[in-house]
């Protein structure tokens, strides 16, 4: 449900949930800007911070976990109401955690988790990432045979990922309606490696293959052009990131899903908690919070997990409309009449 | 010293058949060990992968079919390109470790040129944008290697240091350009250079063409060398050396075309086209392991008889052969290539003899460069997309190549055809293994061991020969 | 005995402060061998490297032919016909003799392309004057013995018709027969009018080729003597004690 609430939506929400107490300071320790998702976060809790009448301040750790350590000090320092924190290194930021509470303010791990059970844990739900694909796959496509191309073997993810595909699938596997016909790691999650890996599934199972998982839209691309040169660009091929060049696939019918994570979402929603937090609600009351345990050392802390969008055919719209790409980007190509959105 | 004086006119019959052979036709015995690995290579996934799940291959594998050669042959037509300019580098006793980075900074110029740039202003599909696109990857590549050569001639650090630096930065230009999104799809016409598509195909009577034009260019060249030597007194070779030589050219570049213009287009293709080209699709009994399609009732199945086109050559593997070829010229037949190998062989030498090795440090480099240009639209137009990923850890793989192919890492020894061999035999383990379903970790294993095997081979070999 | 073939007037080099060569000035007739003595140091290599445009000179003028020669370079030396021959041999190890001895100014096809049979055609004929036993044209120059490479040496200054050659220490890495036979080479090429600069350590050798013998210390020139003038000694004592021996001029 949450997937579909525009910012402006979510702003309703929040100001109508709590009375808000104006002039609070909401801190953010960014990890980097390096990757430009990051400034999609910012925007969207910069200006859900300050439309409540409160106070953004915010430090960039610029990739180093020493000059993060430094950044939170200084914060601490500006006595904000609450301070989220990006952590470039998990266990690293744990004293700086341990200084916020000391100094008595609320901290939010924000998308990277830190293991703190005073903290309030933001993120996507990264194993539901997997399932997703896998479901909407599974819509499409009943039964086949299915191909999965994976991330890099040294990333973690690419087990979760795999782990939540497997989820959803087990039962067709197991009662044979699905066929594991080909299934290799990607060095480097690299597109041309995916394109390569593709081409040999294609060619060792004689073109056999009805679908295709792939765990990111970088190596869903490889895929699908490994695809198109045996004119099968078509079958459903899955993927996550919401890559403008995946959205573009997804309205041209050659990718069928991509899941995406809106950072806009994931900012309102950790503005929305901090403000709460200013305001003195208890963090468990928080509206949507769970416990989450699942991290490394499973230390449980309250979480709260937004489920991501899988964008089809269907809701192209969703992206657009959150400005995460044009319509002219998502639609380019596009025969009319053969996507709504792009008409 | 003593056999100096002895007249080869007549072998000593005592030697035995292979040994006359190679004395007759001064084939390099490396490169003959180096085909008949790969062919050793080649059997073996057949053989392996025909156990696992049989198939229509020579041993009844996947791997010797006319569908995997073919494909084998795109995947390596990048790297083989950029491992002609590596040679180069490291016969001078350079080394160039910025040439993925320069790939993906190349390709991704290209693209955003193309996607964000000349196809909202020009109207997308117009010719203007995939010349424009490859020129400037082309150019752009030039200058960078051109930068590079510079720092490394000039500015006197070591090549090493100047390309790990671009290593590392020209990864971040490439991330900065597209701001990490990946930049897709690519022009029309510019995706043609990445043989994915039926417009990149030869098709089977251009591939014959030119198989046919290029035996004859055999045949000139022997007939040619063979005059040029008369003119001059030289001893020649034994008039069945050089047959045997032409022979063995000719049956190489046949029995290449015959194996690429027997892999059919795929079946969904060819679909596609007859559709597109309102080409009735014949009817016909339904046969799922015939090659071309025809109809049963209303199902469109693949049949033994009816519509059917063939492959030939894909337009990457004829650019990597073209690049081959000049390479191979450059290096051995201009002045140029003369200078690099003397500069690997005595950089003090070249000096004294008057060679600007700077200037040439500098041109080395920026070939290097416009070859990565090259292999920057090769990469590109294959995946329909260009991304900061692309081309990352190529100079490893690269590297590699040419240093299987026989390049010696001191410098001053390398063969073009060796380093295109290496890139090959990278590529087919590679690509075999992926056929078998093994495990990316074992893949790795694989490869970098064969990579130390193969050095260890070729000094125990040139140990023996001297 | 007119204009000298090679003149050169108060060179002088020096490096991070040190004066190599200091207002040295010698010449050279054609058909002369002039040695050059000296420690190890003395500057003699220097000297030499600065008219085969290895070094440029900070002070100093060149004549060749009693007109002024701008060297800045290995190319401009060569121009002028002045060819080296290096104590380190400087040969491209990994190249066959032939490219050896066109290096740096190959034979070109009218196509532009490397001509190499025409150059291993010359390399032959010029091989064969002055080396006969010399067979090992295809072979790359590293298989080759100490000998073989100095004629290699020496006949890349032979083949461009050089005026002026200098020859730095031919012989230290020879056995007697070759030494022999270079200095067979540099009495013909004497007779053929060229000019020799010989850098040497061993006294005797340069009492045997050598006309006049220049002798450096420290950088700076001892003098200049007729060998036949004086004794090994009266040379022994000019390198060591830097000083002319009495009789002389």
């Amino acid at each position: 449900m949450r997937k579909t609430l525009t910012l402006a939506a979510l702003l309703a929400a929040s100001v109508s949930n709590y009375a808000l107490a104006e002039g609070k300071t909401i801190a953010v320790s960014w990890k980097t800007f390096q990757e430009e998702r990051w400034k999609t976060d910012e925007a969207a809790i910069k200006s859900a911070v300050e439309a409540a009448g409160n106070t953004y301040i915010s430090t960039d750790a610029q990739g180093s976990a020493q000059k993060q350590a430094a950044d939170i000090e200084g914060l601490i320092s500006q006595k904000p109401d609450v301070i989220l924190v990006v952590a470039f290194d998990s266990d690293a930021i744990l004293p700086s955690i341990q200084a916020i509470s000391n100094a008595g303010i609320k901290s939010i791990a924000y998308d990277v988790q830190f293991e703190d059970p005073n903290a309030l844990y933001i993120t996507f739900d990264n194993v539901g990432v997997g399932r997703i694909i896998a479901e909407e796959i599974q819509k499409v496509k009943p039964e086949g045979n299915y191909a999965f191309i994976k991330g890099d073997k040294g990333d973690p993810n690419a087990t979760f990922l795999f782990q939540g595909m497997m989820e959803v699938l087990k039962d067709g596997l197991d009662s044979g309606k699905i066929v594991n016909v080909c299934e290799t790691f990607t060095d480097g999650w690299k597109p041309d490696n995916a394109q390569k890996n593709m081409e040999q599934c294609l060619t060792s199972t004689d073109n056999k293959v009805d679908a295709v998982l792939s765990e990111n839209d970088g190596m869903a691309s490889g895929v699908v052009a490994a695809l198109e040169a045996q004119g099968m660009a078509g079958i459903p091929v899955g993927g996550q990131d919401g890559d403008l060049a995946a959205i573009n696939r997804v309205a041209l019918g050659t990718q069928t899903v991509s899941v995406w994570k809106n950072a806009t979402d994931l900012g309102v929603t950790a503005a929305a908690a901090a403000i709460a937090l200013a305001d003195g609600v208890a963090m468990d009351q928080i509206e949507g919070v769970g416990k989450f345990s699942g991290g490394k050392n499973g230390v449980e802390m309250n979480s709260i997990l937004l489920a991501p969008t899988p964008i089809t055919k269907s809701n192209i719209d969703v992206a657009i409309s959150a400005g995460h790409i044009s319509k002219e980007q998502a639609c380019a190509g596009v025969a009319a009449g053969t996507v709504a959105a792009c008409d | 010293m003593s056999k100096q004086g002895v007249s080869n006119a007549a072998p000593e019959s005592r030697d035995s058949l292979l040994k006359r052979f190679i004395a007759a036709t001064e084939i390099d015995t490396r490169m003959l060990g180096m085909v008949a690995a790969l062919f050793a290579v080649w059997c073996a996934f057949d053989i392996y992968s025909g156990i696992l799940r049989p198939n229509t291959g020579l041993f009844g594998g996947a791997f010797l079919t006319p569908r995997n050669l073919w494909t084998l042959l795109v995947q390596t037509s990048s790297i083989a390109v950029m491992s002609t300019g590596m040679v180069l580098i490291i016969v001078m006793r350079h080394i160039d470790l910025s040439i993925g980075s320069m790939l993906s900074l190349v390709a991704v110029a290209g693209a955003v040129l193309q996607v964000f740039i000349l196809g909202p202003s020009i109207g997308v599909g117009h010719p203007v944008i995939w010349i424009a696109a490859i020129l400037a990857c082309l150019a752009l590549g030039t200058f960078i290697g051109a930068l590079n050569g510079f720092l490394t001639a000039y500015a006197q650090i070591p090549a090493f240091i100047v390309t790990l630096g671009g290593l590392i930065a020209y990864s971040g230009v490439a991330f900065l350009l597209a701001k990490g999104v990946t930049v897709a799809p690519m022009d029309k016409t510019f995706k043609i250079i990445g043989g994915g598509v039926p417009a990149s195909w030869l098709g089977p009577f251009w591939s014959w063409a030119l198989a046919i034009v290029v035996c004859v260019l055999i045949f000139l060249g022997i007939v040619g060398g063979r005059r040029q030597r008369q003119r001059f007194g030289f001893k020649l070779r034994p008039v069945w050396g050089e047959a045997t030589l032409i022979a063995i050219g000719s049956a190489a570049v046949l029995g290449a075309t015959a194996v690429l213009t027997s892999y059919p287009w795929p079946f969904g293709l060819i679909k596609q086209y007859a559709e597109e080209n309102n080409i009735p699709i014949p009817a016909g009994v339904e046969n799922p392991d015939g090659d071309a399609i025809c109809m049963v009732g209303e199902k469109v199945v693949r049949c033994t008889e009816g519509l059917i086109y063939y492959t030939g050559f894909a337009v990457p593997v004829l650019i990597a052969l073209g690049v081959g070829v000049v390479m191979t010229f450059i290096a051995t037949r201009t002045r140029f290539g003369r200078y690099v190998y003397a500069i690997g062989g005595n950089p003090e030498a070249a000096d004294l003899a008057g060679i600007d090795t700077k200037k040439m440090t500098v041109k080395v480099f920026a070939l290097m460069g416009f070859l990565v240009g090259i292999s920057a639209v090769i990469a590109s137009a294959r995946l329909d997309a260009a991304t900061n990923a692309l081309g990352q850890l190529n100079e490893l793989f690269v590297i590699a190549a040419a240093v299987i192919g026989g390049t010696s890492l001191a410098g001053g020894i390398g063969t073009i055809y060796g380093a295109i061999l290496g890139a090959l035999m990278m590529q087919s383990i590679q690509s075999g293994m992926a056929l078998l379903n093994l495990p990316a970790a074992f893949q790795n294993i694989v490869v970098g061991t064969v990579l130390v095997f193969a050095v260890y081979v070729d000094q125990f070999y040139r140990r023996r020969v001297k | 005995m007119s204009t000298p073939l090679v003149e050169l007037r108060n060179m002088s080099i020096s490096f991070g402060g040190i004066k190599a060569v200091d207002d040295v000035s010698i010449d050279l007739f054609p058909g002369e061998v002039v040695g050059l003595l000296g420690h190890n140091g003395a500057g003699k290599s220097t000297l030499i490297k600065i008219l085969s445009g290895a070094y440029r000179r900070d002070r100093g003028h060149i004549f060749i032919n009693g007109e002024e020669a701008h060297i800045s370079n290995p190319r401009d030396a060569k121009n002028f016909g002045i060819e080296t021959i290096y104590q380190t041999l400087a040969l491209a190890d990994n190249v066959d003799a032939a490219a050896n001895l066109y290096l740096g100014r190959e034979l070109r096809t009218r196509w532009g392309t490397l001509d190499d049979a025409a150059m291993e055609a010359e390399a032959r004929k010029v091989m064969g004057r002055l080396n006969p036993n010399f067979k090992r044209f295809k072979e790359p120059a590293k298989s080759l013995s100490g000998g073989q490479r100095q004629s290699v040496a020496i006949a890349r200054a032979v083949l461009f018709n050089a005026k002026i050659l200098i020859m730095d220490e031919p012989t230290a890495a020879l056995g007697p027969q070759e030494t022999q036979m270079v200095a067979e080479l540099i009495h013909e090429l004497k007779r053929q009018g060229l000019g020799i600069f010989l850098i040497d350590h061993d006294i005797h050798a340069v009492k045997a080729l050598c006309d006049r013998a220049a002798v450096m210390k420290n950088g700076q020139l001892v003098g200049v003597v007729k060998v036949d003038d004086v004794t090994e000694d009266d040379l022994l004592g000019m390198i060591i004690l830097g000083k002319q021996p009495d009789k002389a001029a």
